[in-house]
């Protein structure tokens, strides 16, 4: 999703940057946005489906910016004191480094070089990334390998096109690639029936899918081509604010887990059900302080933006547009990856 | 005694001006018919598509589908954020008011009356402080709204504006000092230009915006925006300043050497004599370049601004437009159109008056 040029060019500016990453950071970042009162996070040089888009309003929405709001709450108390930044993506982690911005919360793929040689640090994943391929409903196609020798097209330049080609590769089910620059164009072709099939990141498929005269026409198959995790990505060496994203990603999945929304968190503060809802909704006192917030952080988060299922179901799953399947991105007892952490 | 011939009788009506001009023969004649049924049914899909089968409301946006024609709707629903980006909605009047100063501050500056060293200089910043102070706001009761979430058409011109106008000076500096008779001033300016004109636009303004914070301290950084508009338009006056030094060489050197052997000073002699040549004669080729320029600040969108070319992206990125994206490139298109024309039918002008002012 991210394109090779962009990419070649933020090596290079990186290579640059990363020599004087070490600049030195007089105090931490949390305390600077303690300080400034607002949080800096990512937006987006356009609108990405589902995750950062731009109302007609000219607000952002989307699933990153539910996490960004989230974190603002967290810390600051309320979402209204978060500024979302425009970055491109080949921007987000030198904006990162010269301290732009505070946070990258930007589908955002964990890999070893940005984990250990961009001074970068993950958080756990919040969003499993999932490829899948789309294709006619009419070819009655169940998986990858029934659409053996027909045309996929892709978008060029990004990771998917070395995604599909390392699957097919590995599964030996020959194929015609066929790449197109632009996503329009590639939508375009789709509709025109230039391909049998689509590879693509999920939301991606699901907006093309809902967008196509006749969506029932269309199919996304269960095959998962590769999964890329998401993090949220703070620079090297802060602890505490890593500390304190790590606990707010694991607390809206917590309180999905224990049932606890946007809805009836109230009722759940009055009347905890269990230890650690009260941990959770800062009943037991002296849980925020841990983390250098106030005791009810948890629960300022989840009524603001509710749980992590509430917060996908409006951006990106059935309460949107776009419909996406919760699949791997469902709790561990609802079969997918996610999990909450132990608070204790 | 010589007969005069009577003069031939007159053809004239359509029908000869179309014989003539378009069936002399018969070769003529089926280019004309080609190209009439060719023209015709081009006109034809474009009408259709773009007037008669058009959905204009969003009321029916239902009616959107990919049979019917433009969908013209997407730019009522997402028009305002194409034009103004970011920029807080109870707030784009003032998006709109710094907009038109900075266009009418263009247009004054095109015309002859302003053009003396000391009218230009009040012009220009009179309307840059004014553009600024509206935007940015934080007097008289006006919300502040940082360069971050400046956007859309008026951060289009802004940015060309602002280039054009830092640019220029920067590049009849350069091209003077470059045909200086020193020869460490000379080479040395010779290598800036070769430099930055080895380098792509895209990697000088990515260095602006993101590198430069990480070596520069913080006092003398300035905020994004103006460090991008500073290295445009260092790009900018590096190729400005090679066709000014082509005007600057055209002009015979007699005249600089009379001009010397009078006894003007050089500032004079560059003032009086050899700019304005220069510049008259590099018209065609400055105009080019200006409007290269316009175009090309749409490449700031890779360093997170939400100019118009941008904003048109965020318009057809999400779900519910995510198709209209035809309709919204002909929107953008046509402002970029507006724009381009416009700035080549100044020039246009502006060569006929030349040529007539030099007899």
């Amino acid at each position: 999703m991210k394109r090779q040029i962009t990419n070649l060019i933020a090596a290079g500016t990186l290579a640059l940057s990363g020599a004087v990453a070490a600049q030195a950071q007089d105090q931490g970042v949390l305390d600077t946005i303690i300080e400034r009162d607002s949080l800096l996070c990512t937006g987006h040089n356009g609108s990405y489906l589902g995750f950062a888009e731009v109302d007609a309003q000219g607000a952002w929405q989307g699933f990153d910016i539910e996490f960004c709001k989230a974190l603002a709450t967290a810390i600051l108390g309320s979402p209204d004191k978060v500024q979302i930044i425009p970055v491109s993506w080949a921007q987000r982690f030198p904006a990162i480094q010269s301290g732009d911005i505070d946070v990258i919360i930007k589908v955002t793929g964990w890999t070893m070089t940005r984990d250990t040689e961009l001074g970068l640090q993950y958080s756990r994943p919040y969003f499993i990334g999932p490829f899948y391929v789309m294709s006619k409903t009419e070819l009655g196609a169940t998986g990858i390998a029934d659409l053996e020798g027909g045309v996929f097209c892709v978008n060029a330049g990004t990771t998917i096109e070395r995604v599909l080609t390392d699957y097919m590769e590995t599964k030996g089910i020959a194929y015609e690639p066929l790449a197109f620059e632009k996503g329009e164009e590639l939508r375009a072709a789709f509709y025109a029936g230039r391909c049998d099939a689509i590879a693509g990141f999920g939301p991606f498929l699901s907006a093309t899918r809902i967008n196509a005269e006749n969506p029932d026409d269309y199919e996304i198959l269960g095959d998962v081509l590769a999964l890329e995790p998401e993090g949220i990505v703070v620079r090297q060496g802060e602890d505490d604010f890593l500390d304190v994203i790590n606990w707010m990603v694991s607390a809206l999945l917590m309180a999905e887990e224990a049932g606890v929304t946007q809805a009836n968190v109230d009722e759940m503060k009055a009347n905890p059900p269990s230890a650690s809802v009260e941990r959770l909704l800062g009943v037991t006192p002296g849980v925020g302080e841990r983390l250098g917030l106030s005791d009810d952080w948890a629960y300022n988060v989840i009524k603001t933006v509710g749980n992590y299922g509430e917060i996908y179901d409006r951006t990106v799953g059935d309460g949107s547009r776009y419909k996406l399947p919760r699949g791997l991105n469902n709790l561990w007892n609802n079969g997918g990856l996610l999990y909450p952490l132990v608070m204790d | 005694m010589a007969h005069a011939l009577p003069p031939p009788a007159r053809q004239t009506g359509p029908l000869v001006w179309l014989r003539r001009h378009f069936f002399a023969t018969w070769y003529d004649a089926v280019f004309t018919l080609v190209f009439a049924v060719l023209i015709f049914w081009v006109l034809d899909n474009v009408i259709g598509w773009a007037f008669v089968d058009a959905i204009w409301r969003v009321e029916n946006r239902e009616m959107c589908t990919h049979d019917a024609g433009a969908c013209w709707a997407v730019i009522e629903s997402r028009g305002r954020l194409i034009l103004f980006g970011l920029y807080p909605y109870e707030e784009q009047w003032r998006s709109t008011i710094a907009c038109l100063v900075v266009i009418v501050t263009i247009i004054l500056s095109c015309l002859p009356v302003f053009w003396s060293l000391r009218r230009l200089p009040v012009l220009w910043i009179g309307g840059f402080a004014a553009f600024v102070l509206l935007m940015r706001g934080g007097f008289a009761g006006l919300e502040v709204v940082t360069s971050e979430q400046w956007g859309g058409l008026s951060l289009t011109i802004f940015i060309f504006a602002a280039v054009f106008v830092i640019g220029m000076p920067l590049a009849v500096l350069f091209a003077l000092a470059r045909r200086s008779s020193m020869p460490v001033i000379a080479k040395s300016f010779g290598l800036i230009i070769d430099i930055v004109r080895s380098l792509p636009l895209l990697t000088l303004l990515f260095a602006a915006a993101v590198v430069v914070p990480l070596l520069v301290p913080e006092a003398i950084q300035g905020n994004k925006l103006m460090r991008v508009v500073v290295a445009f338009a260092i790009f900018f006056a590096a190729y400005q300043a090679e066709i000014l030094r082509a005007g600057l060489q055209s002009t015979p050197q007699g005249q600089e050497e009379a001009a010397i052997a009078l006894g003007m000073p050089y500032w004079s002699v560059v003032a009086d004599v050899l700019l304005p040549q220069a510049f008259r004669n590099t018209l065609p080729s400055t105009i080019n370049q200006a409007v290269i320029t316009f175009k090309e600040t749409s490449i700031v969108t890779i360093i997170g601004f939400f100019e118009v070319m941008a904003s048109g992206n965020a318009a057809i990125g999400n779900g519910e437009w995510g198709n209209q994206y035809i309709e919204v490139y002909v929107f953008l298109a046509l402002i970029y159109f507006v724009f381009v024309f416009g700035l080549s039918r100044y020039g246009a002008w502006l060569e006929t008056r030349m040529r007539l002012g030099h007899g």
